[in-house]
Formats: structure tokens, sequence, C-alpha cells
């Protein structure tokens, strides 16, 4: 297979006059992938043209080397989908829901039923896969999607806000849950979120959507070995430094008694510098190391 | 010896056959007659399709039960299959408005229409299944009942005569038992998809019928602008219709003045058009989200 599992390029669509992507391009490769995002970015239509519910207005988009426009049923049948919505069938079980999708996504009554059953084991609901729906509690409705998305081993995983709606121990199995079906059971997630912290604890790769474009994507990686400055901890004022370092050309950025430097480089040549400073003034320092780029520092410059 | 428990059973790819939007589609057809008819749900959503078929086939039983306990040789009016259908117009009237709405209301609201259209059916395959589901049942309450009477009164010698009659017979009650159950299946989606709420539809289905009813009527024979106007009447058209397979025509009716043509042009008319409306209402349908 391929590294690439989505490839966008220039797609766009819109809603009578409103564009909502406006010339996307990204490349989502293998493992786990966050697709970030304010409200509004165009989450939910790229998910939805991914799955191939809508025919996109221009550019090209692969997923997993079919258009979607062109192949929709056969790629669909790859796919595995959890919505964002709680509602299920309340007077349905979890066992007959789960069976009728894998059924419907091709697989044999008998293969569907069995694969079922261990789906619903795999998210932690063997002992209630025969309860109604209705019955059960939000993070145990989330993982019946979670197990109809999975029964029929699909190639990719497209989970739309997954936690939304759970309490903060729910959250954490819920994540651990995406975790092991990504990192165990080798299938591919694309999942949409505007939780920064979960996609940071369970993501390879990230995609930030604004506005409609692709504002950062890359891997966490990468994106945790960048520097982004020095970070400078004092005993007493800061603001003295801050001028001193202004004077050299650097920004210094104060929060207390925290100081956050750009603008030197290297990084050595900005430590040597700042440590030569707080000696010059006299000043205690705490701590002086560097400071690495966050999902959110990019998120945020991703959002201006 | 010791005691061995498997803990994990472990994540197992699937490498077996997969079946393709073909197979997908009778799955979702059987899925839905299942929900309609009220099969593994509760009690209380068995009752109204229970009672639809009951109200179907009793007449029919207690016809056959006539006709096979009729002493040898004495004489009896049989009820004929053109009669009939007036027998069940209470039971198509009331699967149609209360029944059916539940093939397509319930997946609107529970979210489910996602889910169907991110497996390989798409709009149109997922409305030709749920059609499908539904003009089975109906089809099963047009189509049973005409074809068991006409077994049974074969069967006690009061049958039509001959091969070609009893052909002919069979095949009218195919193409009119067809024609009912394509017609009420095509009213009652396209209505339903205007809302996601059952209970709504049911109402509109209702009220529209009977609407229809009134307008068709009071133009027709009230106000008298012509019998034509009695085409509006979507109860009665589709049962003139079914006289006009059988070679008759209702009695004392407006509608019975119209030319047979313009009757079943414009029940195809309306078909396609309930059809088209459908289709155009779940092309604009919002999912996911």
């Amino acid at each position: 297979m391929s590294d690439v599992v989505i490839r966008a390029r220039g797609v766009q669509k819109s809603y009578g006059s409103n564009y909502v992507l406006r010339g996307l391009d990204c490349d989502v490769g293998r493992g786990i992938t966050g697709l970030l995002g304010p409200n509004g970015a165009g989450k939910s239509t790229f998910m939805g043209l991914v799955l191939g519910l809508r025919p996109r207005q221009g550019g090209a988009l692969h997923v997993l080397g079919t258009d979607p426009d062109q192949s929709g049923a056969e790629l669909r049948s790859r796919l595995g989908y959890a919505p964002e919505h709680h509602d299920l069938p309340g007077d349905v079980q979890a066992a007959d829901l789960v069976r009728h999708i894998a059924q419907l996504h091709g697989l044999p009554r008998r293969a569907a039923t069995g694969r079922a059953s261990d789906a619903l084991w795999q998210v932690g609901l063997g002992e209630e896969r025969f309860r109604p729906i209705g019955t059960m509690s939000t993070g145990q409705r989330q993982r019946v999607k979670m197990a109809q998305a999975l029964a029929h081993d699909p190639d990719l995983l497209l989970l739309d806000e997954p936690t939304d709606g759970l309490d903060p121990v729910q959250r954490d199995d819920m994540l651990a849950l995406i975790r092991r079906v990504g990192r165990e059971f080798g299938i591919d997630i694309l999942l949409s979120s505007h939780l920064l912290e979960e996609v940071e604890q369970v993501c390879d790769s990230v995609v930030i959507l604004t506005n409609g474009v692709v504002g950062h994507s890359g891997t966490l990686r990468d994106l945790g070995s960048a520097a982004a400055g020095m970070r400078v901890e004092l005993d007493s004022d800061p603001r003295p430094l801050a001028a001193a370092l202004a004077d050299w050309g650097a920004e210094a950025v104060v929060d207390g008694h925290m100081l956050t430097v750009t603008g030197v480089t290297p990084e050595a040549a900005a430590s040597d510098l700042i440590r030569d400073l707080v000696a010059d003034l006299g000043l205690g320092l705490r701590r002086l190391e560097p400071r690495r780029t966050t999902l959110e520092d990019v998120f945020i410059e991703a959002s201006r | 010896m010791t005691e061995a428990r498997i803990h994990d059973r472990g994540y197992l790819a699937y490498d077996g056959p997969r079946h393709g939007p073909g197979r997908a589609m009778v799955n979702l057809s059987r899925h839905t007659m299942q929900r309609v008819l009220g099969l593994k749900r509760s009690n209380w959503q068995k009752v109204l399709p229970a009672l639809s078929l009951l109200i179907a086939f009793v007449p029919a039983v207690v016809f056959i039960g006539i006709a096979a306990f009729l002493p040898q040789g004495e004489e009896l009016e049989l009820n004929s299959t053109v009669n009939y259908y007036g027998f069940i117009t209470g039971a198509l009237f009331l699967f149609t408005a209360f029944v059916a709405p539940e093939a397509v209301c319930t997946d609107r609201r529970s979210g489910m229409l996602g889910l169907y259209l991110a497996s390989p059916l798409n709009r149109d395959t997922y409305l030709v299944a749920k059609f499908a589901a539904v003009a089975a049942i109906l089809g099963a309450m047009t189509l049973g009942p005409p074809l068991l009477m006409l077994i049974a009164y074969t069967l006690a010698d009061a049958g039509p005569a001959g091969v070609t009659g009893w052909l002919t017979e069979l095949g009218r009650i195919l193409a009119s038992g067809t024609a009912l159950a394509v017609f009420w299946t095509a009213l009652s989606l396209a209505l339903s998809s205007l809302t996601p709420r059952r209970s709504l539809a049911s109402v509109g289905i209702f009220v529209g019928l009977l609407a229809s009813s009134a307008v068709g009527d009071g133009l027709s024979a009230g106000a008298e602008f012509g019998d034509s106007y009695a085409l509006l009447n979507l109860v009665g058209l589709p049962f003139e219709a079914v006289w006009r397979i059988f070679g008759d025509q209702q009695f004392d009716a407006p509608i019975s003045s119209v030319d047979t043509w313009e009757i079943f042009a414009t029940l195809v008319g309306l078909i396609a058009a309930f059809g088209a409306f459908a289709r155009w209402r779940y092309q604009r349908i919002q999912v996911p989200g």
C-alpha cells in the first residue's frame, strides 16, 4: 500500500455561492492523522468528500488510490466511518446494528455476525453486545459507533469527533482505544477533532484546516523537534532583560517571571547571549531552555 | 491440569469474500421490512403492521372458507377479485399512512442515514432498497389475498372458466396488485421524505389523502367542474385503475366516466412524480454531520 492514504490537490467544495473548501492541498499518510480546525473550517465537508458523499467542484482527490467521485461504492466498502452524532436507533441491539452495517459493507451474514461480536469485544462491549443501544451510556454508544466502523475490517477509519460528549475517564478510554486501533490493528485513521490535546495524545500527523484551506500539515514529531526560541525563567522582574534583548534585535514576550525569546539564531548563540545579559544585569536565572513548537502554536498561527 | 483462558482474542483481518452494492440493497431491504413489520421490536410496534395484514388477509380467509365448506351443488355468489380491493382499502390506507413512514423517517432521525451513505450504498440505491421493502409488504397485501382466493376458488371448482380465463384473471391480479403497491409506496416515500419525524409524516399522508379525496370529489361532483377533476382523488384513482384493469368501472362515481387512458396516464404520472420528488429530496439531505 502507498504511504499516502489521502491525496488532495486544489480541492474545492461550495454550497451555493459559499465556498467551504477553497483549493485544499494535503497528503494524509499512514498511521493516525488528526484533522484539526475550528468549527466551520471544512472538516466535516472534507470527510464527506473522502467518503464520496458529495461531488467536489474542482481539484483532484484520491483516497486509497481511487477517486471517491468515480468509485464511491467500491471505496466506501474499504472505509469505516463513525459519525459525530450520538443518536443511533435505541431499540436495536448493539450486535444487530454492527452486524447489519458489516453486511452492508459486503460481508456475508455468517462472517458479519462473527466479526460484529469480535468488534464489540475489541471495543470493550463484549458483555453488553445484546443490549439495546437506547439503554447504553454516551461512552458505550461511542464504542458501538467504533465497533460498526471496525467490523468489516476497513483500510481507513474516519472518526468524527469521537470523544464528543464523553467524561474525562471515558475520553481517556476512547483515546486509548483509538491508539490501539491505529497501532495494534494497523488501520489508518483520520480523526476529526477541535481538541488539540487529544490530537497530540494519539496522532502521528496533523492537518489543520482553516477557512477551507490547509493552514499546516506535518508529523507531530517534526513539530516537536522544531525550535521556537528560548524560554527563560528568572527569580525577579524579567523586563530589564527583555529591554536588553530588544537592543540585540530579539523579540521577548514577558509572562510573569517567564520570558519567551525569539529572533536569535542559532539556538546556541541565543543561549549564550541570554546567559551573558542575565549576568551583566545581575539577575537570578532559574531556567534557560530551548522552546519547542507546540501544536497550539501552529494552530494559532494557522488560524490567523 | 492448569486452567487456560483467552483474555484477548486480538484483532483479525478479514480476507474472505465481499459482496457488492446489490447485496447491500437486498440487506437493507430485508432489514427495513423487519423494522416496518415490528420484528425484533416491542409489541407496541407490531400492532399497526399486524392489524394492516389482518385486515388485508382475513376477508380472503373467510371467503376461502365459505368456498371450501359450501355443500356440493349449492350455488353461491362468490366475491370477485375486483370487489376484494374494496375490503382492503382500510388496510392499505392504514399501512401507507401509519406504518410505511418508519421505513425512511427513523433513519434520518437516528442518524442511520449517514451510516448507510457511508457504506457502498448511495442516495439512489438507498431509496430503491427502501422502495422495494415497502412495496414488497404492500405487494403481499395486494397480491397475497387475491392469489389465495384464485387458487382456493379454482380448487373448489368456482374459479375462472378455462385456462385462458384463469390466466387472464391471474394477469389482472398481478397487474392490479403491483399497481396498487407501487402507487401507495411512491406516495408514502414522497411525503415521508419531507420530515424525519414519523408522526408528522403519518399525519401528512393521512390529511393529504383525505384532502385529495375531498378536493377531487368536490370539484368533480359537487362543483361540477368536470369528471376529470376526480383524478385528483388519490384514494379513488388507484382503485378505479384496478376496476379498469378488470375491464369494469366503479358504479356511480364521477371518476367512472373518465377515459381509461387518462386514468392510467395519471396513475403512472403520479408514481413518477412521487418517485422523482423523493429522489430530489434525498439528493439535498446533508450527511454526514
